[in-house]
């Protein structure tokens, strides 16, 4: 029976498809019936669909007949295609033996392609290429076709074509996916081992991990343990992703499916940990997953202090969600106790926040993000900052290093010079540059990441007009002229709004974000003066000046109601803002160096 | 029985003015038969609610444009209003009205049905002002409707005046001020220009015809404006209103807006009319032909026991104010009032309660800020500080 499985994931860089594909193949399969069927259903989180964005990778079992008459069971995952979620992929690749790698039949290899190509080779996955939106005008299906057979060696005229928006040759692929992804090896009479590659948590079910089986089989009435963590526990449910949750009485080896533990804390389920069976149980763990490595690091305070606990068992439970979320407790002299998180990038962030404002209902303030810094004191001793607030005064520093990053960027030719420009500025250096097709180049840079955090990526995209894609690796910590920059709003230096620039920017900057945030602060009772602050001169001052008038003019005709609703709105906005000292600041104002036009 | 206001909302202008976002219509004055009819039913609807009469030392009639109706639909009103109410002896009657269109004899008709206070839409006398808020009149007209109505026997007449106009100086706004003052009314309405979505003027704002009034400015035009008042002997009552003390030596503030701002019962009849009484806050359907068919349409049937006093068949919304409500709008609208602001006793006797138990923090605070004050005198009174009174709705916020 087991021959009959394949478990395969769909990989992309964004946009190309895949979540439009894998409504495609739900309906072939009649997974999800078509009147329950909608646009990129698996994408099914709030977020997601109002996005547009596959932010989590989803898992679902299919029951396909195929063209040798016989059934198969299918466990596909979707990806998210987006380079801050190269984790998600990563791991949902352990759980396949092939992916189906789509490219846009308009836009050809991205960056993206790239890199989750690769990781699903290191992964030694069997990869099967598509070419998808084919019914576009703009589709050259051929010349992405050379492109592809030149990446993977695959003959061009083999690579299958398709409009998952249409419909069009999507039966292909699952047959190609039986014919040549291998089913998965297994051994049901092995003591258990089932891998925790994604999990959530559930008010009635505890936390729910969603697991490949590696060896062995699960039914509910298994009393079970987790390697990693020690928690033995019979689960509340075993079933499979529909791609609703559905009970069933057994998992077998090779199988993807979830066990939901009834284990209310967080902390006893981890993702990458090893499942196995409290009687007879496994003699070695698998190997699990790399930790995330976060490139972005800020503070998460909440509005209202009281809201730190909550805040606190929100970031629990999120990152059971979110095993690529890191944090730990900060406290900032502005803004008292809250948690500094590392991000994999600045859209993971904005994730984050958004989902613990939704999902959590909290109201929080997010603190200027900042990469992680070498620094290297007079004594000798190398300290690692990830918040401007925590560097030694410059008396003691030897010097600071950050880090640096290899990126890569696809673009059309005719945007060569802009993109070139963009890079200089941001303080990159140009490597190499290659022309995978006559009319794209892919250029190599070096550039610090703290360049790359702050808004390059969206510069990147106006210069190009969304045609180039960029990815990027880390490579190294160099040293640089660096200093920090800091904030007194109402005379007081705001930790939280601090941050380490080049010494060289110092001054641009400094004028550039006060002014910003001069019109980022509301205006309150009195007059609040803001300065920059670096290298113990002030660079820029600027005054917010007093709130001289707020009052709502006529009641008219009685309408008391409207009125107050007026005032209540405006109370909610007030509430949405941190008191710092006796200043409100919104959440804009930390997040005004990262929307300094003209960059 | 608590005595009652009475608000009667006229919609009907024969041409829409750029800022405003009233519910009003022009083209519409056809419907004015039918219309009145309409009303005077919605009154007798509620009047049937009560055993006895309610008492009535109100009535405000507002717009639109009320002086676009022919005086015999004053006079049905009258008829109307006089049978089914108990009226005060000495009500005030208003009446709203463009300075445009009124004639000495139309003027004396009015007051000869009773009407006692005039109030007129003066809004500005600089011509370039006008015709930006697209006004129908010139200060020619407004000079002479009011001499007109002085003439009529209006005794007690308030002048409407806006600031904080696009391109307005506080120069041409003491200029307005001058000439206003020169016409010795009893009252003056001074509003702030709030310019609302889906009037003209946000349209030309948004198309970059006009820019945006700074409120700054405008904050330095309405400390110009209380200078000037006060000079003129004018004494602030409201954070938008001023009187002169009248022959009785009494202040000839307007009896009917006191009700909204003293939280106390009034009854709104007429398309879009908001009304209070009885615990409910009602809101009537806002189109004038909705209206007239809901209230003339064969089916009304006036025994319906589903709806609660003051609704009517043209009510859309009735929302119940619990105590806690009522204590939150009445700090909100009482706070508005500059001289008594809200008073200690009359607040422990109306809800059972002490001010500070329910808000002794937040009073705390904005003694603190100076927005808020005791009075000087025997510290029953709590009111806005004169800076308070332009930071209004940091105040009103910290009580809802
Ligand atoms: N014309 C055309 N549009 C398509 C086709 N497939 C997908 N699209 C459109 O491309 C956009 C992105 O599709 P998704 O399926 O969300 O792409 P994705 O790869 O899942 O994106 P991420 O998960 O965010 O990386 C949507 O607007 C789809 O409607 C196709 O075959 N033809
Ligand atoms: S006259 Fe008054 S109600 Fe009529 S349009 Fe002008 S501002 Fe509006
Ligand atoms: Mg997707």
């Amino acid at each position: 029976m087991t021959d009959r499985i394949r478990n395969f994931c769909i990989v992309a860089h964004i946009d190309h498809g895949k979540s439009t594909l894998a409504d495609r193949l739900l309906q072939l399969t009649d997974t999800i019936a078509d009147r329950d069927m909608m646009e990129q259903v698996l994408d099914s989180m709030d977020l997601e669909r109002e996005k547009g964005v596959t932010i989590k990778a989803s898992a679902v079992r299919m029951m396909y007949t195929a063209r040798d008459g016989l059934n198969y069971e299918l466990n596909l995952i979707d990806t998210p295609g987006h380079v801050d979620f190269g984790y998600e992929v990563s791991r949902a690749l352990e759980a396949c033996e092939g992916a189906i790698l789509v490219v846009d039949a308009s836009q050809g290899v991205e960056a993206q392609t790239l890199a989750n190509l690769y990781l699903a080779l290191e992964a030694d996955l069997e990869i099967i290429p598509v070419i998808n939106k084919i019914d576009l005008t703009s589709a050259r299906p051929d010349e992405v076709a050379e492109e592809i057979e030149s990446l993977l060696g695959v003959a061009a005229e083999e690579i299958i074509q398709i409009s998952a928006k249409e419909g069009l040759n999507v039966e292909e692929i699952l047959e190609a996916v039986i014919e040549k992804v291998p089913p998965p090896l297994i051994n049901n009479e092995a003591p258990l081992r089932a891998l925790i590659f994604d999990s959530h948590y559930d008010a009635y079910k505890g936390v729910v991990a969603y697991i490949r089986l590696v060896e062995g089989k699960i039914s509910p009435e298994d009393q079970m343990h987790l390697m990693a963590s020690g928690a033995v526990f019979k689960p509340v449910e075993v079933g499979v992703f529909m791609p609703h949750l559905q009970p069933v009485d057994q998992l077998e080896a090779g199988e993807v499916g979830y066990v939901a533990t009834g284990l209310k804390t967080v902390r006893e389920c981890r993702v990458g940990d090893t499942l196995t069976s409290a009687i007879e149980p496994a003699a070695k763990a698998l190997p699990g997953y790399l930790k995330a490595k976060p490139m972005v690091f800020a503070g998460i305070y909440p509005v209202e202090g009281e809201d730190y606990g909550n805040l606190k068992d929100a970031l629990e439970k999120l990152q059971l969600n979110d095993a690529s979320l890191v944090y730990q407790l900060e406290t900032s002299q502005a803004l008292n106790f809250g948690y500094r998180c590392g991000f994999l990038g600045m859209f993971h962030m904005e994730i984050i926040q958004e989902r613990l404002e939704r999902e959590y209902d909290l109201d929080i303030i997010v603190t200027t993000p900042s990469v992680e810094y070498e620094v290297v004191l007079n004594d000798g001793g190398v300290k690692r900052i990830d918040s401007p607030a925590e560097l030694p005064s410059e008396g003691d520093i030897l010097e600071i290093r950050e880090p640096w990053m290899r990126i890569e960027i696809f673009t059309p030719t005719e945007f060569y010079g802009t993109v070139m420009e963009l890079v200089k500025k941001r303080r990159g250096i140009f490597v190499e540059q290659d022309y995978p097709t006559p009319n794209r180049v892919q250029l190599i840079f070096e550039l610090p990441l703290a360049e790359l955090i702050i808004d390059f990526f969206d510069q990147l995209k106006s210069r190009t007009r969304g045609y180039a894609s960029l990815d990027y690796h880390f490579i190294e910590y160099r040293s640089d002229d660096l200093v920090k920059l800091e904030i007194l709003v109402n005379n007081e230096s705001v930790d939280a709004l601090a941050m380490i620039i080049h010494r060289d920017n110092a001054y641009r900057k400094g004028q550039a974000l006060i002014s910003k945030l001069k019109d980022l602060i509301p205006r309150q009772l009195f007059a609040v003066p803001i300065q920059a602050y670096a290298s113990g001169r002030v660079i820029s001052r600027a005054n917010v000046k007093a709130l001289r008038k707020d009052v709502l003019a006529k009641c008219y005709g009685g309408d008391v109601s409207r009125k107050r609703k007026l005032l209540e709105k405006q109370k909610k906005g007030k509430k949405r803002m941190k008191m710092v000292g006796n200043v409100e600041i919104p959440q804009e104002a930390f997040f005004a160096v990262l929307r300094l036009e003209g960059d | 029985m608590k005595s009652h206001s009475v608000y009667l909302h006229i919609p009907f202008c024969r041409h829409l003015c750029s800022y405003c976002d009233f519910n009003t219509y022009a083209g519409l004055e056809e419907h004015i038969p039918a219309y009145i009819q309409a009303l005077c039913t919605e009154i007798e609807f509620v009047a049937e609610y009560c055993e006895q009469q309610i008492p009535v030392h109100t009535i405000f009639i507002g717009g639109g444009t009320p002086s676009i109706l022919p005086v015999r639909e004053f006079g049905k009103i009258f008829q109307t209003i006089s049978r089914v109410f108990d009226i005060q002896e000495h009500v005030e009657i208003t009446i709203e009205a463009n300075p445009g269109r009124l004639s000495y004899g139309y003027l004396k008709s009015l007051r000869d049905l009773g009407i006692n206070r005039l109030s007129l839409g003066m809004q500005s006398a600089i011509p370039e002002e006008l015709r930006l808020l697209d006004r129908q009149h010139d200060n020619y007209r407004t000079e002479k409707a009011v001499n007109d109505a002085r003439r009529a026997g209006f005794g007690n007449i308030n002048l409407d005046l806006i600031f904080g106009i696009p391109d307005q100086t506080p120069l041409s706004w003491q200029m307005t001020m001058d000439l206003a003052l020169s016409l010795n009314p009893d009252h003056f309405s001074l509003y702030s220009l709030s310019i609302e979505p889906g009037t003209p003027l946000n349209d030309w704002l948004g198309e970059g015809l006009i820019s945006e009034p700074d409120s700054d400015i405008a904050a330095e035009m309405y400390e110009l404006a209380e200078a000037r008042l006060h000079e003129h002997g004018y004494q602030q009552y409201e954070i938008s209103n001023w009187a002169r003390k009248g022959d009785g030596l009494g202040l000839m503030s307007c009896q009917h807006n006191l009700q909204y701002w003293r939280n106390l019962p009034y009854l709104g009849f007429g398309a879009g009319a908001h009304g209070y009484a009885g615990e409910n806050r009602t809101v009537n359907v806002s189109r004038p032909d909705r209206y007239i068919e809901k209230l003339l349409s064969s089916e009304v049937d006036s025994s319906q026991n589903d709806i609660s006093y003051p609704s009517t068949p043209a009510t859309t919304r009735v929302t119940v104010i619990s105590q806690a409500e009522e204590i939150k709008e009445t700090m909100m609208m009482g706070l508005r009032l500059t001289g008594e602001g809200i008073s200690r006793r009359e607040f422990h006797s109306r809800f059972g309660t002490s001010l500070e138990e329910v808000y002794g923090g937040e009073i705390e605070e904005l003694l603190g800020l100076g927005l808020l004050e005791w009075d000087q005198v025997t510290s029953e009174r709590l009111r806005l500080t004169p800076k308070g009174r332009l930071l209004g709705n940091q105040v009103f916020q910290r009580f809802i």
